[in-house]
């Protein structure tokens, strides 16, 4: 009897425990390695992403000294301040006025490459400081596409030779372009802007987040708190589980057949895309929210209903307040992911080429990820680069908005 | 085969049963009790695991209703009035008969909070001195105040076990209720802690009616006037404490008494 080993000191047992533990280790690496591959994959992307979207905040310019003594365009700081100021500065000739100046200093080559609404960013500064017509003034203005590929050293041989001429005289430079992110699309890379994009964008998430949040969230609460578990519900829960599943251009065709046919007027609107996005984030909020409510513990709920609380005041006072941080998740999710969605609204009209930005939820906008698509699009190398820098700026708008979600979701979080 | 002991001085119950049945589907959770809740006494429910106690206890203020399965048959009322008439209003019926839970379950609020809730609710104070005075005065009778004064605005869940419960048992007495259900409310704690609640439970009888389900018979014994033993969904036997413990006219509350099982 002396001779019994226990069960657990047998050499078989201990030959198991030392695999158990190789199996711990493999499975630790695996996952590491997991993550170090993904860190990789996310640096080589930013990293790409920065070094060629550096240039895409930037665009060549030329340097056009203008007299406005001898211009004879008169303009008083009253005049400048009412709204058809650029219409009267157009009708007196600034564009002439800008064009001999430019003839005159660079020669009559440079001055037929200057940017076709260089004149604006004069009568910009103008419209600001009237004082400038009573001297004379040297802009940085845009060169035209042609000029700005020949300075890339790329397109016809003549640009390149006038390119080089005008750097070396210091009149033609690449420099940082505060206003990309002021202007909307244009035709010319050059006088590009993100701002159009980057309202369309915030008038459509702000119509996305005020349909779809309140109305994921109560349906959310009707199905766990009040909702009887019958047939009817779990057909209702299938449905909106595979509503989440659903590819986003089956949203976008809804939306195409069922709004515009109610609003034909609202083509590429805010409001429109707004709505549609809206049908497609709705579900991911449902699913979360009924998740984070049902892990709020039944024991609070039971202890309000024993002190005489009803069942809305149970709701809105413990159970909401509690799931919210999950909620919050939740839509983060949602949205960002409405955010980076170009299918849907292409059915909708919201690819065109907009100029301007929208100035309300009814005006026709385009949103950034369909400006990324339409500038890649562009065989400019321009636009390349412009690309670039749009995709840095819906990154960083992503990273607001998850930034704000976060901060909400940390503020309402609550340890039971 | 309910037994009912006719020993008992006539004195007025607060809550009566008559004939209760709960089903939970088309199983019988607690088949006909029949019981009556005196004022100025302790009444323990008694009996081993999963002999309805708890069930029967829900029934009282009406907890069961959040099981859609459940149903009650039969009639409880409450100072004469069937509380599950279609006449009483639920969250009037719960501020009148509080309930503490088995496990500790304060809401993720500050203490001051978790207090006034329900005063809060029932708009049962003006203003803010007078729910100040609520809840100084509903942690004093908790036994909690000389504790937390100093800690109001710090949150509930931070208090330890026992101190949690005693902060529930406050909750409860904060809206002024006339009959307080405690469902195993120290099986969660320590000996100490129990200790607390079993004094507590000492000096709010009289100005409640308490009833207290409980595993431990030494607790039974200890804190209650009156014991009623469950077993299987029935009531065994049903009389003043110190004779169920003492000369139990029933086999079976003899054999769970003494340890045979349970």
């Amino acid at each position: 009897m002396s001779e019994r080993i226990a069960p657990t000191r047998t050499p078989e047992f201990e030959a198991r425990l030392k695999k158990r533990y190789a199996s711990e280790k493999r499975f630790r690496a695996l996952g590491l390695g997991a993550i170090v591959f993904s860190i990789a994959v996310l640096v080589f992307l930013l990293g790409t992403m920065t070094f060629n979207g550096i240039g895409g905040f930037q665009r060549v310019e030329m340097k056009v000294p203008i007299d406005f003594t001898q211009a004879g365009i008169a303009a008083s700081p009253d005049t400048m301040a009412q709204p058809g100021a650029l219409a009267s500065l157009e009708a007196q000739g600034l564009r002439d006025v800008l064009q001999y100046f430019a003839a005159e200093e660079l020669g009559e080559d440079a001055a037929d490459e200057l940017g076709a609404q260089a004149w604006r960013d004069v009568a910009a500064a103008v419209i600001a400081d009237p004082a400038l017509l009573q001297r004379s003034e040297s802009f940085w203005l845009p060169a035209s596409a042609d000029l700005a590929s020949g300075y890339e050293g790329e397109g016809s041989s003549d640009m390149q030779a006038l390119a080089i001429g005008l750097y070396e005289d210091g009149r033609l430079a690449k420099n940082f372009d505060p206003g990309f992110l002021g202007r909307s699309d244009a035709t010319n890379p050059q006088q590009a802007g993100i701002w159009g994009a980057l309202k369309g964008s915030l008038l459509t998430m702000v119509v996305t987040l005020l349909l779809a949040f309140p109305i994921g969230v109560l349906a959310a609460l009707y199905l766990e708190e009040y909702a009887p578990k019958n047939r009817w519900t779990d057909l209702i829960e299938l449905s909106i589980n595979n509503l989440a599943a659903v590819p986003s251009i089956i949203f976008g065709l809804l939306g195409l057949a069922v709004f515009l046919t109610l609003f034909p007027n609202l083509r590429s609107a805010p409001l429109i895309g707004g709505m549609t996005l809206a049908l497609m984030t709705m579900p991911v909020i449902v699913i979360a929210g009924r998740n984070a409510i049902k892990a709020v513990p039944p024991s609070i709920r039971d202890g309000a209903l024993a002190i005489g609380a009803s069942p809305v005041q149970v709701v809105f006072h413990h159970v909401l307040p509690l799931a919210l941080p999950g909620i919050l998740t939740g839509t983060i999710i949602g949205m960002a992911r409405a955010l980076g969605e170009t299918a849907p609204l292409l059915m909708i009209g919201m690819r065109a080429f907009v100029a301007t930005p929208p100035d309300g939820f009814t005006s026709p906008a385009t949103v950034l990820p369909m400006q990324i698509f339409l500038w890649s699009d562009e065989i400019d190398r321009g636009f390349v680069e412009r690309t670039s820098a749009a995709i840095i700026v819906l990154l960083l708008f992503l990273l607001v908005m998850n930034g704000l979600a976060i901060y909400l979701r940390n503020k309402f979080e609550k340890t039971w | 085969m309910t037994v009912v002991h006719d020993n008992l001085e006539k004195t007025e119950a607060k809550m009566s049963a008559n004939a209760v049945s709960v089903f939970y589907g088309d199983k019988k959770a607690i088949d006909e009790v029949s019981i009556d809740i005196p004022t100025e006494y302790v009444t323990a429910f008694i009996g081993p695991s999963g002999c309805g106690k708890s069930t029967f206890l829900r029934t009282l203020n009406r907890m069961n209703d959040t099981i859609p399965s459940a149903r009650v048959e039969g009639c409880i009322e409450l100072d004469g009035e069937d509380i599950y008439s279609s006449g009483m209003d639920v969250v009037q019926l719960r501020a009148r008969v509080g309930m503490v839970f088995q496990k500790p379950n304060p809401f993720p609020k500050s203490i001051y909070d978790n207090i006034a809730y329900g005063p809060k609710i029932h708009g049962l104070a003006e203003g803010k001195d007078e729910l100040d005075a609520i809840v100084e005065k509903s942690l004093k009778r908790a036994g909690l105040w000389e504790e937390v004064k100093d800690r109001l605005l710090d949150s509930g869940t931070a208090l330890s076990g026992g101190q949690q419960q005693r902060l529930c048992i406050a909750r409860a007495i904060a809206v002024d209720p006339e009959v307080i259900l405690m469902d195993e409310p120290c099986s969660a704690l320590d000996p100490i802690a129990t200790a607390k609640i079993e004094e507590l439970i000492a000096e709010l009888n009289g100005r409640y009616a308490i009833v207290i389900v409980t595993h431990s018979m030494q607790q039974a014994a200890r804190v209650s006037q009156r014991t009623a033993f469950f077993h299987l969904g029935k009531m065994v036997e049903y009389g003043r404490t110190s004779d169920i413990f003492t000369n139990p006219h029933e086999q079976r509350t003899q054999d769970y008494i003494t340890g045979r099982y349970g």
